[in-house]
C-alpha cells in the first residue's frame, strides 16, 4: 500500500515510516502541510496519515483542501487532542477515521487497512460470505454451512463488522467504536467477552474456526486456509 | 463650563470606558511600586459619568426653575401694575368727567383737594405742554373742550415726574405714571408711586436669581460628590485587580452591605474569581498529582530497563522485559488520558456531543456487554433498568461513568459475587445505581476516594490508575449530578443522582 504520511515531529515520524515499511508498505513523508499538500496532489496513494497540528497549514486545512479538490483518498487523523469534540472536528473536515497519539503501531495499521479496504469495495453487497458463513443483512439472518445461527442484535452488528473487515486485524477498540459508538476503552474486558460468546456461536460446532485473536493487536475473521498463509 | 461639559453625548459614550482602562493602568503602575492609593485626581473627577450626568441634570433642572420662577415674577408684577393701572384709570375717569362737565377751575380745585388729602405716594396734576398758564386762561371758556383721551401708563422715576425737595430719597422710587392728553393742550398726569410693590417685585427676583444659582451649584457638588464616590468604588476593583494580576488570587472585590449596583458587580465579579482560582487550584493539584503519581510507574519502568542492560541476555528475556516495557508505558498513557479528560471536564470545556439521551437504553446496552463479563467472571449480575427517561448529555461521557462504576465493581467484588445495575425515579429525577456485595468503602473514606489518585490500602496491588471514581466525579459535574457513595450492606452502592433542567434554566447555563 503506497502511503503519505504528513507528520513534523521528524523522530515519531521515522518510527512510523519504519514500522510501516516492514510491514510491507512505502511511505512517502513530509514534514508540513505545505509539502504534504504538494505530494498528495503530485502522486496517488492508496491512504495517507495526516497529524492534526502541522506547520505550514494545518491538518485540517490540508484535508479540507484536499477534499475541495475532489482528492478522495482515505485520511487517518493524527492527533495528541483526545476528545469527542476534536473527533468531531476533524471527521467533519474530511478525514475518515481519527487516532489519539500516543498509539500502537498494530492498531494504527489495523485502521488504515479499514480505511483502504472501505475505500476500494465502495458499496457492499446484502449478504455477505466469509468461508460457510453467511450473513443476510436484509433478512437479519446468519447461517454457517446451512445452519442457522441465532444471535442477539449486537452480536448480529459485531459479526457484520467483522465479516465487513475479512482477513483484517480489527482492533479492540475500532470494535467499540462501530459497534457500540463509545470512545474509551473500559478498563474491563468486554470486548473480549463479547467476541467468546460470538466465538461460540459460530466457531464452536464446526471444525473450521474463522474468528482468530491476534495477540497483541486485536481479531481477525478470515477462512482457515489462508489464514495460514497470513501468519 | 464648556470644558467640564461632554460636547456630545456620542464621544462622552466613548471616553468613559477609555478612562476606565487608564484608571487600571496607573493603578497597577501604583500598586507594583507598592504606593499607596492617591487621592482622586480631579481632572478624573470631572470627565466621570456621574459627574456629567449630574451637570446635564443640573443645567436641565436649573433652567426649569429658573422658567418657573420667571414666569412667576413676570406674571406677579403684571399684576400689580394692572391692578395699579385700574385705579390709576378709575381716578383719570373721574377726573375727566369732572373737566368734561364743570370747567377747569374746578378740576383744578379738585386736584388740589386730592392733592392735600392724598394718601402716601398718589398725586395729580395738570400741566402744559408749552406754558400751562396761558393756556389756562385762554381755553377755559371753550369748556366743555373735545377730549383727546389719549392714555398711557409707563412706570418712571418719582423724581422725574414729582416736584420733590432736593435730595430726598424717594426720588428714585418708582412711580406708575396716567397720563391723559386734553385738548386744550393740558396733560392730566396721575401717578401712584409703587415702591412697596416693587420691593416685593425685586425680592421675588432675587429669590428667582438665588433659587437658580444655588440649585445650579448643589447638582454640581452633588454630582462631584457622587462622581468621587463611584470613583472611589471603582478605584477599590482596580487596585483589587491589580492585586490579582500581580499573582494573589485569594484577593476578593469587597461588597458593601448597601447591596447596591456595585455590590452587585463585585458579587459576580468575586464568583468569577472563585471559579477562576478553583480551576487553576485543579490544574494545580492535577500536577501536583501528576509529579507524585507518575514518578513512580515511570521509575519502575526505567530500572526493569536498566537492569536488563546489566548484563547480555537471549533475545527472548529482550522480547520479554521490552513487552512489560510496553505494557508499563501503556498505563501510563492511560492515565494521562484519564488526566486530560478529567481536568476537561472540571473545566467545563464539552459541547459539541451534548445530544439528549435516552438512559434507559444507554444503560441497558452497557448491562449486556457486562452480564457477558460477571458471567466470565463468575460474578451473578443484575440489571434492574426501571425507567428510560432522555435526558440532554454527552452519552459518551454516561457511558463512561456507568462503565467505570461497573469496572470497579467486578474488580473488587469476591468471587462469587453479585453486581447491580440499576436504573430508577421518574423523568424529572432519576439515579444510575451500581451496587455490589463486595468489602464497600468505610464511610471516612467515600469522599477522599472521590479525589484523583487516592487508591486505598485493601487495592494497592490491583491494577488501576486511581482515577476511575474521579472521572465519574467529574462526568457527573459537568451534568449537574451528584455521585454518592453509599453502603449496599454489605458491599459499595454507588449512585449518581440527575435532574432533568428545564430548558430554560439549560439555555440560560449555556449562555
Amino acid at each position: 500500500m503506497r502511503i503519505l504520511l504528513v507528520e513534523d515531529d521528524v523522530e515519531a515520524a521515522g518510527y512510523l515510516v519504519k514500522g510501516l515499511t516492514e510491514s510491507g508498505h512505502v511511505v512517502e513523508h513530509a514534514a508540513d502541510g505545505e509539502h504534504g499538500l504538494q505530494l498528495a496532489v503530485a502522486n496517488a496513494f492508496d491512504s495517507m496519515i495526516i497529524d492534526r497540528m502541522l506547520p505550514k497549514r494545518d491538518g485540517l486545512s490540508l484535508i479540507e483542501e484536499l477534499r475541495r479538490m475532489g482528492n478522495m483518498t482515505p485520511v487517518l487523523i493524527l492527533s495528541a487532542l483526545d476528545d469527542v469534540d476534536e473527533r468531531v472536528t476533524g471527521l467533519k473536515a474530511g478525514g475518515d477515521d481519527y487516532l489519539t497519539k500516543p498509539y500502537q503501531l498494530s492498531e494504527l495499521t489495523a485502521r488504515l487497512q479499514a480505511l483502504t479496504r472501505r475505500a476500494q469495495t465502495g458499496v457492499q453487497g446484502t449478504v455477505l460470505h466469509v468461508g460457510d458463513l453467511t450473513l443476510d443483512l436484509i433478512r437479519h439472518k446468519v447461517t454457517r454451512s446451512g445452519r442457522s445461527i441465532n444471535l442477539q442484535p449486537r452480536e448480529f452488528r459485531l459479526l457484520e463488522y467483522l465479516m465487513q473487515h475479512t482477513g483484517q486485524v480489527v482492533t479492540r477498540s475500532m470494535l467499540l467504536e462501530n459497534v457500540w459508538d463509545y470512545h474509551f476503552d473500559p478498563q474491563t474486558n468486554v470486548i473480549d467477552v463479547q467476541i467468546s460468546r460470538l466465538r461460540s456461536k459460530i466457531d464452536k460446532d464446526f471444525d473450521a474456526p474463522l474468528l482468530h485473536t491476534v495477540r497483541g493487536a486485536g481479531y481477525k475473521l478470515q477462512e482457515m486456509n489462508s489464514a495460514v498463509e497470513m501468519t | 463650563m464648556s470644558t467640564l461639559a461632554s460636547p456630545n453625548s456620542a464621544s462622552a459614550g466613548t471616553t468613559s470606558p477609555t478612562s476606565l482602562v487608564g484608571g487600571v493602568s496607573t493603578a497597577t503602575a501604583a500598586s507594583e511600586q507598592r504606593v499607596p492609593p492617591r487621592p482622586i485626581d480631579r481632572r478624573r473627577l470631572f470627565r466621570t459619568s456621574a459627574f456629567r450626568h449630574a451637570l446635564i441634570y443640573a443645567t436641565l433642572f436649573s433652567a426649569l426653575s429658573a422658567a418657573t420662577l420667571s414666569f412667576i415674577y413676570w406674571s406677579t408684577r403684571d399684576q400689580i401694575e394692572s391692578q395699579v393701572d385700574a385705579r390709576l384709570r378709575l381716578e383719570t375717569d373721574y377726573l375727566i368727567n369732572l373737566y368734561k362737565s364743570g370747567a377747569l377751575p374746578e378740576l383744578l380745585e379738585a386736584i388740589q383737594r386730592r392733592n392735600q388729602i392724598d394718601t402716601y405716594g398718589r398725586f395729580y396734576y395738570l400741566a402744559n405742554n408749552d406754558s400751562a398758564a396761558t393756556a389756562t386762561e385762554q381755553e377755559a371758556e371753550s369748556l366743555p373742550i373735545r377730549l383727546k383721551s389719549i392714555r398711557s401708563h409707563t412706570t418712571r422715576n418719582m423724581g422725574d415726574v414729582a416736584d420733590l425737595p432736593p435730595g430726598s430719597p424717594r426720588a428714585f422710587n418708582p412711580v406708575r405714571v396716567a397720563e391723559t392728553q386734553l385738548s386744550n393742550g393740558l396733560k392730566l398726569t396721575i401717578g401712584h408711586e409703587i415702591s412697596d410693590e416693587q420691593a416685593l417685585l425685586d425680592h421675588t427676583f432675587t429669590l428667582v436669581v438665588g433659587a437658580t444659582v444655588l440649585t445650579l451649584l448643589f447638582s454640581l457638588i452633588g454630582g462631584l460628590t457622587i462622581g468621587a464616590s463611584v470613583l472611589r468604588r471603582i478605584d477599590s476593583v482596580n487596585r483589587t485587580a491589580s492585586e490579582i494580576m500581580s499573582g494573589d488570587l485569594s484577593q476578593r472585590l469587597s461588597v458593601t452591605k448597601r447591596d447596591d449596583e456595585f455590590d452587585e458587580i463585585a458579587t459576580k465579579l468575586n464568583q468569577m474569581l472563585n471559579r477562576i482560582e478553583d480551576l487553576i487550584g485543579s490544574t494545580r493539584q492535577v500536577t501536583n498529582n501528576v509529579a507524585h503519581d507518575l514518578r513512580s510507574p515511570l521509575t519502575r519502568l526505567r530500572n526493569r530497563l536498566e537492569v536488563t542492560l546489566l548484563e547480555e541476555r537471549d533475545a527472548d528475556s529482550y522480547r520479554t522485559v521490552m513487552s512489560e516495557a510496553i505494557g508499563d508505558a501503556d498505563s501510563l498513557i492511560q492515565t494521562f488520558n484519564a488526566m486530560l479528560s478529567i481536568a476537561r471536564l472540571e473545566a467545563g470545556l464539552d459541547s459539541v456531543e451534548w445530544k439528549d439521551a435516552a438512559i434507559g437504553d444507554l444503560t441497558t446496552e452497557i448491562a449486556e456487554l457486562y452480564e457477558a463479563v460477571a458471567e466470565e467472571e463468575d460474578l451473578r449480575f443484575t440489571a434492574n433498568i426501571a425507567t428510560n427517561p432522555v435526558f440532554h448529555c454527552n452519552r459518551h461521557l454516561i457511558a463512561q461513568a456507568v462503565t467505570n462504576l461497573l469496572d470497579n465493581a467486578i474488580k473488587y467484588t469476591p468471587r462469587p459475587g453479585h453486581v447491580q445495575l440499576a436504573v430508577t425515579g421518574d423523568d424529572q429525577r432519576f439515579q444510575i445505581i451500581v451496587s455490589d456485595d463486595g468489602p464497600g468503602i468505610d464511610e471516612k473514606d467515600r469522599e477522599r476516594v472521590l479525589q484523583p489518585f487516592v487508591r486505598l490500602e485493601n487495592e494497592r496491588n490491583s491494577p488501576g490508575n486511581g482515577l476511575g471514581l474521579n472521572l465519574v466525579k467529574a462526568v457527573a459535574g459537568i451534568h449537574n449530578a451528584k455521585l454518592e457513595l453509599g453502603d449496599a450492606g454489605p458491599g459499595l452502592k454507588a449512585s449518581i443522582t440527575f435532574t432533568q433542567k428545564t430548558r430554560r434554566a439549560r439555555e440560560a447555563s449555556v449562555q
